[in-house]
């Protein structure tokens, strides 16, 4: 009760939460991995009171688990790993602390939602360059910080672009910000008082304090805001889809769109991806009987200048490349307008049941990092996998997505199962298991290693997780925040 | 400037002549890297980016013009460093080949790395302080009248046996051109035969040639590359007595060295003689129809210029002037004072006698002209250091393999003696072609 | 300072008594004079301390057993490139200089657009190889002749490119550190699959330590080989050169084109920086010319376009009706390049810098439109060779009233930083009355556009000792201007608290003494636990800044 008692003194009755049906609830996820319901939900409004929570927890030993979305979670990264444990809810702390049109920059705290965002940036015509279908609960910080792939990679000069600075409460009870906004005062007031957005993320010394939050799975420290860099909103736009028999068919125009950096969007998806975005508007086993098996999308914009000479070029551009790689590059193909597919992937999904659910109940995910000519290699282990275990290979999602101005591809495996059918749930996770090693032994990078990838992973390279260690026991000497992920 | 007198031997001035003049560049320089790569705009790859053989074979960065730079501060100003150890080294392990002034040149207005290189191997010589190779090669000089170590000064007309050339030692014979072979020509029995052929190939073409046969004598060249620069000086001089006397006004020379150290460094103490290289001259005939090639030579080469010849070839240009400052620290030459950027050498005319012969194909290299990469010799370092002078060599062969061509060609024995029988880095040999050979077998 | 001879000897022994010196001639060549060198400190006339030896090493395992050895002997290290800037170089008495010249190895990956390169790989040849393959480097601002490696591991890295390529920071993927202590570490699928193409993770990036704004300037050990994103070159595989040195010109270089920009004021700079940056129609953009002085700087490119003029044409040149003009229309102005990827994507770019100087009333520099001016121009900027053009004036420069910020705070600024400058110029000799302002610095600091990084040039005599004096001065002045408007550290004194005048490092006590007032001192509070972690010798000078954490500090633990 000691706990609970500083815990309300801290935050206020309304603030903790132990009711066993809610802390069930914040402990189900989709992961595989042990898990433990934790003892309290806290919700802290400020990150006055992170701070002060994160030097409670130093003092008590307790373990704190950051968690900013809300609906289901699809990893088990924002849920306990030992027991003990206080998850620290920020969900509630979602408002735009500024927005800034003449640098595209803003600053969210964590709570803050895709649509939320949007819906304020669509206000002075700027957009936030997102992920694939996130669900409508998705902290937009938590997105970005975690580096899950944007589907605009040409935007990214930076692996973590669009996220510039943040501030943070590191596992020790520091609170500080980084980048730019670490060489003023601790008040974002002051700083924009001074004309200062938090765009400059680096530093502002020689270390990048920021990159220490990123991937970490809370593991670090608590994030309290993030600026973001904005993108212009486009006033014309068309995706754009051509169609493939085999994924080495797109890999030649893929490099050559990635380097005239033509593209706004940019990504590849199979059949059964492709269909299960779809789910809304038709059936997916119908689809599959006529989608093809591999489409590339490829966006083409206009902005405020000029937009229609810009879309011109590019959408002509862009279907000569096509052609000459022999792809024909149209406004849309049989069932799939390239608009629909657009507002698909850009919108939130705000049905119950999340997209990669809608098909079987529920899904496994494997997804890593590597290089677009290196695919094929993951494609056919990932169905000599699945046929070993009976899965059927034709419900296998694949969505490939170059970061960072292609410098690497995200390439994800997404298998639906029935989580009622206890075989179903053994397969896959038999499935995923042997994949995942499969991955890694074809070079795969699981560089968001959750779960069961930490160890595969950080196993890899003892040098690194040496030097993981060390950086922890600076940032997080006591192991406070979120113990027991990228374990190995 | 007014015209002086042949051989009015009125040392130029203006030009720094003692390394403490250079002080103010040793100061200035501003540690940019040029004296170590060709030219940034002009870098083709980074396997021959480099130009500087000194810096690219030792790496440390005292190897370099900058390092040199810094090494006559630190012995001048704070006598921090002593005439000794790798200080000596590497004053003496520099080709003076001239790469890094060219570099240097592209940038700035107010250094001049390689006279300063050759300011500190002066300063050396005077303290005694050469190589024992290079010193005994100016005692040689002034023995024999000859650098090279077993040549006789009884011997020096022996490689124009059988040719009918006019004596002009004795004035009584007169000729446009005095044909000057230089001691390589003249003493090295392979080299001899190529001489011959130059004065074949010129008569053919008409020119008006003669010789001073045993009053020949070395140009000195050498020895003003190591730092003897009173054993040259004496050397220019007694030349300048001797074509004075025969009434000689024009030489033409098929080595490189003998035409740099003509043309630049006797200008500089006021011998104003005419000189040409041989390949200027039969670039003119066959350009004006008096020698013609009719025969074909199936080969492909690639043309090495020698450094003498290219970049350090270009004419002298007299200056006398000061330095001034404008606008309270901007560093000017009052009047503009001439910049040596490399780019008037002799370049075209050996590369339009190799275009000229039927079945010649020319392929260049990446480091060519005024950023050729020196054959080695350069700087006497072949004679006291041939390990080193060697890597250069290999390094050139190198380049040159990654052609594809069958042949270096090059116009200068010094070149052409180094760069023959040396492996290049994948162990393998290359030909390499005196430009005289080709032009013979054509006609 | 002694060295030990059983040092030496197994110094000999790791990498060959060729490649290993301690006669004096060598390592007083390891001295920086720090006038002859932009060191964001000073200027000064002094040099930086005298290594024990200098070696050569030749391979990452070569370093990593020189390091041991450090170690062992507790002897101070720093490695160093290109030496092009003071902080490559040692700070204390008891300290070995490594010189990486012997690795100067660079491939490239055509397809993956990635560059992997060893410390002496400099900006020119890496450029010249991605050249071949239709792909092109960030080349940091300091010119093709710094080390790509060192800009990317241990300084800042911006340039003229950065606006299209990113910086130096942003285009680093994998790097092999041999770390403080002997470690070796690879970063993210360096480390754990030998692959170059990614350096962040697995997990919070460890990269995080070795790179932040600026690297850490050689002081968390040697960083040995580094993988970069290439950028697309829509050009040839060389970029033809035509002219007599010095005046080169890019010969028809069709895809490229190279604009000077006329501004009616700084406000209308500011505004069209952010349009540059929404409109992403920039290869390179830089106000580069303009840091000869505003007085100067027409004469100064008619003298690099013709080879036969020199600096004692200036006054006349400057009396040119005609240039005048040209100054007089240039008073705020930026140098524009943009490359067509396509016919289209050009013809985008050309109309959409027309409008964009439409719409804030700027105008081309019609003296910039003669071929040859652009040709200049475009060569100039693509392969930034001419950077020691930096120093050509005067033979030295520094940077004042240098910041990486917001342009719209900068720019109405300008006209009073530059009258600060004039006064100087009027008053004190040693600095070169080129007409105040002296401005450049990139359009971007960042990829794809933000912040933009610029400088004052305050050029120099390096020789003249009055010069330098009068130069640090002026430069001291700006910076207490600065801060009294609030801007922050001038860049001319970034280093300041990195080493002393006299060329050492300073100590802890110094560091805590200046520390202890940031706004945030966490920052440098963790730095110093970072230290401790990995560091643990202390053997890499003060260039690494740290303060003593409170509960260290007098008597606590």
């Amino acid at each position: 009760m000691a706990t609970k008692d500083s815990l309300v003194t801290m935050l206020g009755r309304a603030n903790v939460i132990d009711d066993p049906k809610a802390l069930e609830a914040y402990a189900e996820n989709h992961s595989f991995d042990l898990h433990f319901k934790p003892w309290y939900i806290v919700k802290p409004k400020s990150a006055e009171k992170v701070e002060e929570l994160v030097k409670w927890a130093n003092k008590t030993g307790t373990p704190l688990v950051p968690v900013s979305s809300t609906g289901v979670k699809l990893r088990g990264d924002s849920v306990p790993s030992v027991p003990e444990a206080v998850v620290v809810d920020l969900s509630g702390m979602n408002k735009i602390l500024n927005v800034n049109r003449q640098h595209r920059m803003v600053v969210v705290e964590p709570g803050v939602t895709y649509d939320q965002l949007n819906a304020e940036l669509a206000k002075q015509n700027m957009v936030i360059a997102g992920s694939l279908r996130p669900k409508a609960g998705q902290s937009v910080l938590t997105d970005v910080v975690e580096a899950v792939p944007r589907l605009n990679p040409m935007i990214q000069w930076n692996f973590f672009d669009p996220l510039r600075c943040v501030e943070v409460t590191w596992g020790d009870g520091t609170r500080m910000f980084t980048g730019e906004a670490l060489g003023g005062p601790r008040d974002l007031k002051a700083q924009w008082a001074k004309q200062q957005w938090q765009v400059q993320y680096m530093g502002p010394w020689m270390t990048d304090y920021y990159r220490l939050v990123t991937q970490a799975q809370g593991s670090m420290g608590i994030v309290t805001w993030a600026s973001l860099k904005a993108a212009v909103k486009p006033l014309i736009h068309q995706l754009y889809i051509a169609e493939a028999d085999d994924l080495e068919s797109l890999e030649g125009f893929v490099y050559k769109a990635m380097w005239t950096r033509f593209p706004d969007e940019i990504f590849i998806l199979n059949k059964f991806q492709l269909a299960s975005l779809l789910a809304e508007d038709y059936d997916v086993d119908e689809l599959k009987d006529v989608l093809p098996p591999w489409i590339v999308a490829v966006g083409a914009a206009g902005r405020e200048l000029i937009p229609e000479v810009r879309f011109e070029a590019r959408s002509k551009d862009l279907i000569d490349i096509a052609q000459s790689f022999g792809l024909d590059l149209k406004e849309g193909i049989a069932n799939v307008p390239g608009r629909l597919l657009y507002e698909k992937v850009t919108s939130t999904d705000k049905n119950e049941i999340y997209w990669k659910d809608d098909y079987e109940g529920s899904h496994q995910s494997v997804f890593f990092l590597t290089q677009l000519e290196k695919t094929g290699l993951f494609l056919r282990a990932a169905r000599e996998v699945a046929e070993d275990l009976g899965y059927p290979t034709e419900n296998i999602g694949v969505y490939i997505q170059p970061k960072h101005l292609g410098s690497s591809y995200h390439m994800e495996f997404t298998f639906p199962y029935d989580p009622d059918s206890a075989a179903a749930t053994a397969r896959v996770q038999n499935l995923v298991d042997a994949l995942s090693v499969a991955v890694a032994d074809l070079g795969g990078y699981f560089s968001r290693p959750y779960g069961k990838w930490a160890g595969i992973q950080l196993n890899k390279d003892a040098q690194s997780l040496m030097a993981l260690k060390r950086l922890q026991g600076i940032f997080d000497p006591n192991d406070v925040m979120n113990p027991g992920k990228l374990a190995v | 400037m007014a015209k002086k007198s042949l051989f009015d031997m009125t040392p130029v001035t203006g030009y720094e002549k003692k390394l403490e003049d250079f002080f103010p560049m040793e100061r200035r320089c501003s540690n940019c890297l040029g004296c170590k790569f060709v030219p940034f705009e002009k870098i083709k790859s980074n396997r021959f980016g480099r130009n500087c053989p000194s810096v690219w074979y030792y790496n440390f960065n005292l190897y370099s013009a900058r390092g040199r730079f810094q090494l006559g501060q630190n012995i001048i100003e704070d006598g921090y460093v002593g005439w000794e150890g790798q200080a000596l080294d590497a004053i003496f392990n520099c080709q003076a080949c001239g790469a890094c002034d060219v570099a240097c040149k592209v940038t700035r207005f107010n250094l001049e790395p390689l006279a300063h290189n050759i300011a500190l191997k002066e300063r050396a010589v005077e303290k005694g302080k050469a190589p024992v190779e290079l010193k005994a090669m100016a005692a040689q000089l002034e023995k024999q009248k000859s650098m090279l170590p077993d040549a006789k000064k009884a011997d020096r007309a022996k490689w124009a046996a059988g040719l009918k050339l006019k004596d002009l030692s004795s004035a009584k014979e007169t000729a446009e051109y005095a044909f000057f072979p230089g001691c390589q020509y003249a003493y090295d029995p392979d080299l001899a035969k190529k001489a011959k052929t130059y004065v074949k190939v010129l008569l053919k073409g008409g020119v008006d040639l003669g010789y001073l046969g045993k009053g020949d004598m070395c140009c000195g060249g050498r020895a003003k590359q190591t730092g003897f620069r009173k054993e040259f000086e004496a050397e220019a001089k007694a030349n300048a007595e001797i074509w004075k006397k025969a009434g000689i006004k024009k030489i033409v020379t098929p080595c490189s060295d003998c035409y740099h150290a003509i043309k630049r460094q006797y200008a500089l103490l006021g011998i104003d003689v005419e000189v040409v290289h041989a390949v200027e001259l039969i670039a003119d005939l066959v350009k004006q129809g008096k020698l013609k090639f009719k025969k074909r030579v199936d080969l492909s080469v690639t043309y090495h210029d020698p450094c003498h010849l290219g970049r350090l070839g270009e004419p002298f240009i007299p200056w006398n002037g000061t330095e001034k400052k404008i606008l309270n620290q901007v560093h000017t030459w009052q009047p503009a004072r001439p910049r040596y950027a490399g780019t008037d050498g002799i370049y075209d005319a050996p590369r339009e006698i190799l275009e000229a012969i039927p079945g010649v194909r020319l392929i260049e290299m990446e480091r060519v002209r005024e950023n050729s990469w020196c054959c080695g010799a350069g700087g006497g370092c072949s004679v006291f250091n041939p390990e080193y002078s060697d890597a250069i060599a290999s390094e050139r062969v190198t380049e040159a393999q990654t052609t594809g061509a069958e042949a270096i060609v090059t116009a200068c024995p010094w070149c052409e003696i180094n760069l023959s029988g040396v492996e290049s880095e994948n162990g393998t040999f290359m030909d390499v072609v005196d430009i005289v050979e080709l032009v013979a077998k054509a006609l | 300072m002694a060295m030990s001879k059983d040092f030496y000897r197994a110094l000999e022994d790791i990498v060959g008594a060729r490649n290993v010196s301690c006669d004096p001639a060598v390592t007083e060549n390891y001295r920086c004079i720090t006038a002859q060198s932009s060191a964001h400190y000073g200027p000064y006339a002094t040099r930086t301390p005298k290594p024990l030896a200098v070696v050569l090493p030749g391979s990452t395992e070569e370093v990593q057993q020189i390091i041991k050895l450090c170690n062992k002997y507790k002897v101070e290290f720093k490695a160093a490139s290109t030496f092009w800037a003071a902080m490559g170089y040692i700070g204390s008495d008891n300290a070995i200089q490594l010189d990486m010249i012997r690795m100067d190895q660079v491939e490239i990956d055509e397809k993956n657009m990635i560059a992997t390169c060893e410390p002496f790989a400099i900006g020119g040849t890496v450029s010249v190889e991605a050249m071949k393959r239709g792909l092109n480097c960030n080349i940091a601002g300091v010119g093709c002749s710094s080390s790509t490696l060192a800009g990317s591991s241990g300084w800042v890295g911006f340039g003229p490119s950065s606006i299209f390529m990113g910086i130096a920071s942003e285009n680093l993927l994998g790097a092999e550190w041999v770390l403080p202590d002997g470690e070796i570490i690879r970063t993210g699928t360096l480390g754990s699959d030998g692959e170059w193409f990614c350096g962040e993770g697995p997990g919070p990036s460890p990269r995080a330590i070795f790179r932040g704004w600026t690297g850490t300037a050689g002081t968390l050990g040697v960083c040995t080989k580094i993988s970069i994103r290439l950028h697309p070159w829509p050009g040839p595989k060389w970029i033809p050169v035509r002219g007599t040195a010095p005046a080169y010109f890019a010969d028809g270089l069709d895809c490229v084109r190279a604009y000077t920009v006329c501004y009616p004021d700084w406000d209308a700079y500011a505004e069209s920086f952010r349009l540059f940056y929404e409109a992403d129609i920039c290869y390179l953009a830089h106000r580069q010319f303009n840091m000869f002085g505003r007085d100067i700087k027409t004469a100064m490119v008619e003298i690099f376009t013709h080879p036969e003029k020199q600096f004692c044409d200036l006054p006349a040149l400057m009396e040119d009706p005609y240039i005048k003009e040209q100054n007089e229309q240039m008073k705020v102005d930026v140098q524009i390049v943009m490359a067509g990827f396509s016919d289209r994507d050009l013809d985008y770019k050309e109309k959409a810098f027309d409008e964009i100087l439409r719409q804030v009333g700027a105008h081309k520099s019609e003296y910039y439109l003669q071929q040859d001016i652009e040709d200049f121009v475009k060569l100039y900027l693509l392969r930034l060779g001419r950077k020691n053009y930096n120093y050509t004036l005067c033979s030295s420069y520094e940077g004042n009233f240098g910041l990486s910020g917001n342009v719209f705070v900068a720019a109405p600024l300008m006209e009073e930083a530059a009258a600060l400058k004039r006064k100087w110029e009027q008053t004190h000799t040693g600095v070169a009355a080129v007409g105040g302002d002296s401005d450049m610095g990139s359009v971007s600091g960042i990829g794809g556009g933000g912040t933009t990084g610029w400088e004052f040039f305050v050029h120099f005599d390096g020789f003249d000792l009055a010069s330098i004096e009068d130069s640090n001065a002026h430069i001291e002045e700006t910076a207490a201007w600065m801060k009294e408007k609030g801007l922050g550290t001038d860049f001319g004194r970034w280093n300041a608290d990195a080493r002393k005048p006299d060329g050492y490092n300073y100590s802890q006590a110094e560091h805590d003494s200046f520390y202890e007032k940031l706004p945030q001192p966490a920052m440098a509070e963790y730095q110093w636990k970072i230290r401790e972690a990995f560091n643990p010798n202390h053997l890499t000078g003060s260039y690494y800044k740290t303060l003593t954490p409170k509960e260290f500090r007098k008597g606590k633990k």
